[in-house]
Order: C-alpha cells, then sequence, then structure tokens
C-alpha cells in the first residue's frame, strides 16, 4: 500500500518480492532449523549484494540511501516469506541509525564503505531491549583515548555473524548510558552459542560476556538514551512492518488451505466460522499496513506527534500481528501448528519481533510519560 | 413464596438450572473422601514435578530439537514407576482407582510445568477412556491388566487412541459431519475379525504405546452407521508408523502416523461394532457411536481444559517471578501498580479456567462417563474392599456376558440425551475456557518479560509454543463451540440446525 502513494519505492517492492520468492520462501523450513542446522550464509551474502543490508545508510557510505518507508517495504515484503532474514536487515539498519544518530559520521565511514564481505557490514546490537530499562548494563571506563568495557550483555543479535557490535554501557557518574563500538574479536569478549529461542532462529543472537574490551564511544559520553530515542520511533516502526509482513504471510497461507482442505464435504472456506476467522485475519492485516502507511507518511511530513503515531502504530500492530497469527494457526487445524507449513513459525516470530526494541508494556508507559512531558 | 410446581416450571425455563448450576446441587454428593485423595493427588503432582518434570522440560525440549526423532522412552518408564498409567483406572480393572477429577487437578500442576510431559502422561487416559467408554467389560479387563502388568514388570504399557486422518479431524469427531467426510480407514468384515486399511495421523504417544484404540469404518460411504472400534497391539503384522510428527510445541510427546495394510484385527479385539451393540441396545447405531464419542470427548476434553489451565498457570507464575525479581529504574517491577493488575489478571484467568473444568467434572461425575464410580455407596465400595477381592470376585463377572450387556445398558440404553448434552457441552466449556486463557496467559507473561521471555533456556516462550496445541486437539476450539451450541443451546431453539449450513 505504501507504494502507492510513494511509487518511488515500487522498484524496492519488487526486489523484495523477488529476492524473497528466488532465495527464502522454499527454504523457510530448512533455515529455520538453525541453530541445529545450517545457517544461511549465502542468502546474508546476498543480502549484503542487492543492497538491504543498507537500506537506509547514505549512499556514500555504502547504503543504498533510502528513507525509513524504504526499509519499512523491504521488510514487509521479505518478512511475508521469512521474517529471520528480515530480522538482520532490522538489527543492522538500528545499528546504523544509532550511529547516524550519534553523528559521528567519520565512524561510520571507516566500517561500512570499507566493507568487503555481509559480516565486515553486519553491526551486532542488542536489539531486544531498550537499554534505559535495562536491570544491568555493562560498565565502561576511560583508557587512554577510549576506553573499556566490562560485564555482560544478553541477546546480541548478529553477535555470531559480525565482527563488531554496538553495545550500551553506563560510564560512572553520568545519569544515562552511552553505546560504544566493540570488536567481537576482542580477546577479553566471550561469546556463548546462540541462544535458542521462540522465534527468528535464523537471526542469531549471542550472549556476551567482556572483560576489559576495548570500545569506542559513539557520539558524546552519557547520550546514549538521546540518539537510542532519536531512531527509536522510526526503527519501532519498521518493526511494525515486519509484522504487517508476517500478517499477510499467515493471512496468505490460511486462504490457500481453507480453499483446498475439506470438511464437511466441502472447502472449509465456505464454513462461515472459518470465514470469520479468515475475516478477522484479514481485517487485521489490512489495518497493520494502513497504520505503517500512515506512519511512515507522518514522519516523511513531519509534525509534531508523528513520534507517537509510530510508537501507537507499532505497539498496534504488534497486538493485531500475535492474535492474527494464532488464528493463522488455527485455521490449519492439526497441520498449522506442523513445521510442514509456514504458520506456526509465524506464531512464533510475530511474538519475538514484538519484544524488539523493548518490553512492550514499558513502551506504553514511556508514550504517556513522553506526551505528558513527565521525562 | 412459590408453590412446588412452580418453581420446578421456573427452574425448567432455559437455561434450566440442573444444567448450569453444576457443583451447588452435586457438590454435596461427592463423597467426603474425594477431598483428601485430591490433596494428595496434587502433592503427587508437586513432587514429581520437582523431582521430574521441572530439571527436564527445557533440556527434553532441546533435545528434540537437536534429534527430531527423539522419543521419551525415559520419561514413560519415570511415569511408570511414579505409577501414573493405572493411577485413575477403578480398581475393579486393577488399577488404582484414584478419583478421576483428581486427574484435571494434576493435569493443571504437571502442566503448569511442562505441557508435553503432562501429555506423555494424560493422553494414556483418552486411551483408557476410549476403552472404558465401549461397554466391553471383557476387553477393558485384558487391556488395561496389561497396563497394570506393566507397572508391575517396569516395561510400561500404554494405550493410545487413533481418530484422527490425513483427510479428517474435525469430521471424524461428529456423525453429523463423518458421512460428508474424507475417511478412508476401512475395516472389512471378514472371517473370525477386521482387516484394516487406511492411515491415521496425529495419533499422540502412538510409537511409545503397546496398544491402540483403533476407530475405523466398515464402509467408507456411510461411516456413521458403520464404526468399528478395534484394538490393535504395537507389532500387529500390518500395522506400522510412518512419519513422527514435527511439532512446534509439546515435541516431548510425538505425534504419530499410524499405517494400516491388510492388518487383521481378531474377534477378540474388537472393542465394539454394530453387532455387539445389537447385545443391548437397539437405538440406531449411528446414535450409538455419537454417545460413544461424546463419552470419551465429554470427560477427555474437561480434563485438556485444565491443561490450557495449567498453561495459563505456568505463564502466570512464571511473570509472578520475574516481576517479584526484576528491577526497573531501581524499582522491582512487581511493585509498578500496572503490573500488579497484570499479574491479578493472570491469577483471574486462572481461576476462571479452573472453574469450568471443576463444573464440567461435575457434570461428568453425576451425569456422565464416570457417573457409577462416584456415587457414594460404590465410591466407598471401591476405596474399601481390598483388590484382591477385585482380582478374584469381580474380575470373572467382568468376562460374562450379562455383564457386559449390563454396562451396555447403563451407558447406551438407560442413559438420558439431557445428561449427554450437558455433560458434552461442558466438556467442551472447559475445554474451550481453559485453552483459550492458556494462550492469553502466556502472550501477557512474553510481553512482560520482553527479552527474557524470548530464551528457550527461560522456558516461557516453550509455554506458549506448548498451548497452542491444546486450542487444537481434542476438537478444534470452534468445533467445541459448535459442539456447545448443539449440546447446551439449540435444544430450546427447535428451528436451530448445526453442522447444515
Amino acid at each position: 500500500m505504501l507504494t502507492t502513494f510513494k511509487t518511488d519505492l515500487k522498484p524496492f517492492e519488487d526486489l523484495a518480492n523477488s529476492f524473497a520468492a528466488k532465495e527464502l520462501t522454499k527454504k523457510v523450513e530448512e533455515h529455520d532449523k538453525y541453530p541445529f542446522g545450517e545457517f544461511f550464509t549465502g542468502v546474508v551474502n546476498k543480502m549484503y549484494d542487492v543492497g538491504f543490508l543498507g537500506a537506509t545508510l547514505p549512499e556514500e557510505l555504502g547504503g543504498i540511501g533510502g528513507s525509513i518507508s524504504t526499509l519499512c517495504v523491504i521488510l514487509e515484503r521479505i518478512c511475508r516469506a521469512d521474517s529471520s532474514a528480515g530480522g538482520i536487515i532490522f538489527t543492522n539498519a538500528l545499528a546504523q541509525q544509532i550511529m547516524l544518530a550519534s553523528g559521528d559520521e567519520n565512524l561510520a565511514k571507516k566500517i561500512f564503505p570499507k566493507a568487503k564481505t555481509a559480516s565486515d557490514f553486519l553491526v551486532a546490537f542488542p536489539s531486544y531491549t531498550d537499554p534505559a530499562h535495562a536491570p544491568k548494563l555493562p560498565d565502561a571506563v576511560k583508557a587512554g583515548r577510549g576506553y573499556t568495557v566490562t560485564g555482560s550483555l544478553e541477546l546480541l543479535v548478529l553477535g555470531s555473524l559480525a565482527s563488531k557490535a554496538l553495545v550500551p554501557a553506563r560510564t560512572k557518574g553520568d545519569t544515562s548510558y552511552s553505546f560504544f563500538l566493540v570488536d567481537l574479536d576482542d580477546a577479553g569478549m566471550e561469546k556463548s552459542e546462540p541462544v535458542f529461542t521462540l522465534g527468528l532462529h535464523a537471526c542469531p543472537a549471542v550472549d556476551v560476556t567482556m572483560k576489559g574490551v576495548k570500545a569506542k564511544l559513539i557520539g558524546e559520553q552519557g547520550n546514549g538514551g538521546v540518539y537510542f530515542n532519536k531512531v527509536s520511533s522510526r526503527m519501532n516502526l519498521a518493526a511494525a512492518a515486519m509484522n504487517a509482513g508476517i500478517m499477510k504471510g499467515s493471512l496468505g497461507e490460511a486462504m490457500a488451505y481453507s480453499k483446498e482442505r475439506f470438511q464437511g464435504g466441502r472447502e472449509i472456506i465456505n464454513w462461515s466460522e472459518v470465514s470469520m476467522l479468515l475475516a478477522g485475519m484479514t481485517i487485521k492485516a489490512d489495518v497493520a499496513e494502513m497504520c505503517v502507511t500512515q506512519a511512515c507518511l507522518a514522519l516523511e511530513q513531519g509534525g509534531d506527534n508523528r513520534a507517537s503515531a509510530c510508537i501507537s502504530a507499532s505497539l498496534h500492530i504488534h497486538e493485531l500481528a500475535c492474535e492474527a497469527v494464532t488464528d493463522g494457526v488455527q485455521v490449519l487445524g492439526g497441520n498449522g501448528y506442523m513445521k510442514d507449513y509456514g504458520q506456526e513459525k509465524r506464531y512464533r516470530d510475530a511474538r519475538q519481533i514484538q519484544a524488539l526494541l523493548g518490553a512492550a508494556p514499558m513502551k506504553k508507559i514511556d508514550l504517556v510519560r513522553g506526551l505528558a512531558g513527565l521525562d | 413464596m412459590l408453590s412446588c410446581s412452580e418453581v420446578t416450571a421456573r427452574l425448567k425455563e432455559f437455561p434450566k438450572f440442573e444444567d448450569m448450576y453444576l457443583s451447588l446441587p452435586y457438590a454435596p454428593h461427592m463423597p467426603a473422601h474425594m477431598v483428601k485423595q485430591t490433596k494428595e493427588v496434587v502433592a503427587i503432582a508437586r513432587k514429581f514435578n520437582e523431582e521430574v518434570a521441572r530439571p527436564r522440560a527445557v533440556e527434553l525440549d532441546r533435545k528434540t530439537h537437536e534429534d527430531p526423532d527423539y522419543m521419551p522412552w525415559e520419561l514413560v518408564e519415570l511415569a511408570n514407576r511414579w505409577g501414573f498409567y493405572s493411577m485413575w483406572i477403578p480398581k475393579m480393572f486393577g488399577g488404582k482407582g484414584y478419583n478421576m477429577p483428581s486427574m484435571s487437578y494434576f493435569s493443571e500442576e504437571v502442566g503448569s510445568v511442562c505441557l508435553g510431559i503432562m501429555n506423555v502422561i494424560g493422553v494414556h487416559y483418552l486411551g483408557v477412556a476410549g476403552v472404558m467408554a465401549s461397554a466391553n467389560t471383557s476387553l477393558s479387563r485384558r487391556i488395561i491388566g496389561d497396563v497394570v502388568q506393566g507397572e508391575k514388570t517396569g516395561k510400561p504399557c500404554l494405550i493410545a487412541l487413533a481418530t484422527t486422518e490425513p483427510g479428517a479431524g474435525t469430521d471424524v469427531e461428529e456423525t453429523e459431519l463423518v458421512d460428508k467426510g474424507k475417511v478412508t480407514c476401512h475395516a472389512r468384515k471378514v472371517e473370525g475379525g477386521y482387516i484394516v486399511n487406511g492411515t491415521k495421523v496425529f495419533i499422540s504417544m502412538g510409537h511409545v504405546s503397546s496398544w491402540t484404540v483403533l476407530y475405523a469404518y466398515s464402509d467408507l460411504k456411510r461411516p456413521s452407521e458403520t464404526s468399528v472400534g478395534l484394538m490393535v497391539k504395537t507389532g500387529t503384522k500390518g500395522f506400522s508408523f510412518g512419519t513422527h510428527e514435527n511439532k512446534m510445541g509439546q515435541r516431548v510427546c510425538p505425534a504419530s502416523v499410524l499405517v494400516f495394510e491388510d492388518c487383521f484385527i481378531p474377534d477378540d479385539q474388537v472393542l465394539f461394532d454394530e453387532e455387539r451393540v445389537r447385545k443391548f441396545t437397539k437405538k440406531p447405531f449411528r446414535e450409538i457411536s455419537q454417545r460413544y464419542i461424546d463419552y470419551v470427548v465429554a470427560a477427555t476434553r474437561a480434563g485438556v481444559g485444565a491443561f490450557g489451565v495449567g498453561a495459563a498457570r505456568g505463564a502466570f507464575e512464571a511473570a509472578l517471578k520475574y516481576a517479584s525479581e526484576t528491577e526497573v529504574h531501581g524499582r522491582l517491577l512487581i511493585n509498578n501498580e500496572w503490573v500488579q493488575c497484570m499479574l491479578a489478571e493472570m491469577y483471574k484467568n486462572v481461576a476462571l479456567g479452573r472453574l469450568a473444568y471443576i463444573e464440567a467434572n461435575y457434570a461428568n461425575s453425576h451425569r456422565g462417563l464416570y457417573k457409577m464410580l462416584q456415587l457414594k455407596p460404590f465410591y466407598y465400595y471401591l476405596l474399601l474392599m481390598p483388590q484382591a477381592y477385585f482380582d478374584n470376585v469381580v474380575a470373572p463377572l467382568l468376562e460374562k456376558e450379562s455383564s457386559q450387556k449390563l454396562m451396555g445398558r447403563l451407558y447406551y440404553e438407560w442413559a438420558k440425551d439431557a445428561d449427554q448434552r450437558c455433560c458434552s457441552g461442558w466438556g467442551s466449556l472447559a475445554k474451550v475456557a481453559g485453552t483459550d486463557i492458556g494462550i492469553t496467559n502466556c502472550q501477557m507473561a512474553l510481553e512482560l518479560m520482553g527479552q527474557t521471555g524470548l530464551r528457550q533456556d527461560a522456558g516461557v516462550e516453550k509455554l506458549l509454543r506448548d498451548a497452542k496445541l491444546v486450542q487444537i486437539y481434542e476438537g478444534t476450539n470452534q468445533l467445541n463451540r459448535l459442539n456447545m451450541f448443539k449440546c447446551l443451546i439449540a435444544p430450546v431453539v427447535p428451528q436451530a440446525r448445526v453442522f447444515e449450513e
């Protein structure tokens, strides 16, 4: 729908569609076996080659210079097929956006334009948290011209794929935290095996323990929260686009199945209760698509409430998605519960995506406090 | 204020008093000993959780991902050693004779830790119900005797029940639908037995069961009038296992594909067919088939409701622990009003789900499958008489044709339609209520716990995966809603037609 209003994005939509059809759709179950099966390294390399890993990165930094709308279009289409691939695109974009939000383009110039491989281009990030709400963050200490970071982080997404990570840490005396760029091959860096999680199996995350890891400060000390908040609303919208895509995927599979599966002597779509389930899913998927579109347009046109519009759209879409994918399994009955079909994966992935950028209730509290000017 | 006749008339108005208030009239008739026994069952479940289920749940789930062909032999042996496979089998059949409603409480307790492990224990009783509801006391005694013997020898003997087919899930649960469905499991009557051909799918614990209650049809064009119940022993020629399904959750409990190719089942393993049924009732066989299904599912759906409540409770307990231990901005989460309200909502969900299965149990206890076992005199007779008495005096009686006729008449000739509808409707109600709140609470726990909830090693995401299945098996919740309508609402609307839109 967004490409109806912004026709310049149509080529990205087509590219994402063809990529999904060629590289993802037929191997979703196989890719989802990770970490107990092979990782789809070839797919990640191809995502890098076509530019998905730098969707919102300026061209001079090695990206394709797209807007958040570009990212949403790509993510929505990719996640219709396999949201693990979407999770990789999302996390890298999030790390890039925070680096750019700090105003320190020099650092980005040293990383992205010089990258030769996907691994060089990827930056790991703890995508499932808002560091401001984290019970505990690593500590950062000034050491010479740089810093060292000590402490632990859970679910550092892409930690097993990337060579660098953007990590939040607290410096003594500061009220807020700071972001640091660390080398994942640093001698003081200890990484776990990929953590097995509910969904997005092929978007791996690791737990890390850092002991005096050399770190480069991003932007200014104590400003991590400022940078995070700068990108939070639009990246929440990008996460919502992922779930909007999942809903479309779930609806598509449910529709197709209900036209083929017989029960009581007729295709199940011809039983009105199944139609009601499908109608509910359609309404939710359409509303989600409209919310993403409108929020993207609001972001681009500016306006006082654009940040809250993005967060509201995001929270609403995630809730719709979790309901829709549950019904998506239900339409397929026992088959929907089996890995031979895509619905059970969507059921898991939608909840995993809902947790991106922090727990939903905390976002709701922040939304109101922000609007009321309490923070 | 009102005459007795007017009170009676008022209470017959819809919804009938007897169909809406179950615990109120029936609780006083409950044998007092049931409370003591149920307390013991809950305590056993908690001990089992501490010693077996909790230490293994997450690890076994991971193992099943590493090895999709994993089979829970060790778990089955443990459950066998704990005596769970004969715990709710009546003493006259050689079991321990714990009261049937207590199994729901057990299911909630163990289900709150792991629905997969609970199903490794619980789905055996779907098979047991399938055997017992046939009124074939002789064959029941023989099959269940194997279960009891399996506990004594340490070689577990479990019973699976196979109805679902590749092209028919919902259809096989209703005689109204089955004639229009695509059933293919054919039982051809031959000299001395039946020859079976066909496939059954999604059969919980099929691979690890010794006996399977097989629901087949002697005429695939008229399945509702020609259903046949057969007991098939694992290893029988012509019976093999196909794929082991790759499920999202409850992975420790395998879902099997059962394949029958010219599989001969002798007459003495026929649980029921029209010929047998004619010995005790002249009612249309189609009606008897539906009644058999209803007896089984009215009891087992209440149990699945308890499974759902277990998931809801597991989610609540995980959320409570997390909120009690996690600080955000220097304050424990649990000291935020919104968290307290969220936890209260989850607690409420658990309580309401539990009330639903308790009511369904009252229906089954006083108007359904185990009505006889809950009659006070009979309950205490079973409780107090020594096992040797049942083995030596009662068992031979169960072999007699007259006993089977009596049981058949009790269950199928004399049972009231209204009682059947009440039990079946409430079974569905409990199933829908419990399983829906299972998903609701798991979702709430995940939202509260953020990234911690996503980790497989934290156990909560597994609850969400496990919980989804209970909205599907024992009839999808959509089918169960329709059954509720059919049993509890439609009887007062003469023009209402179910499954006929």
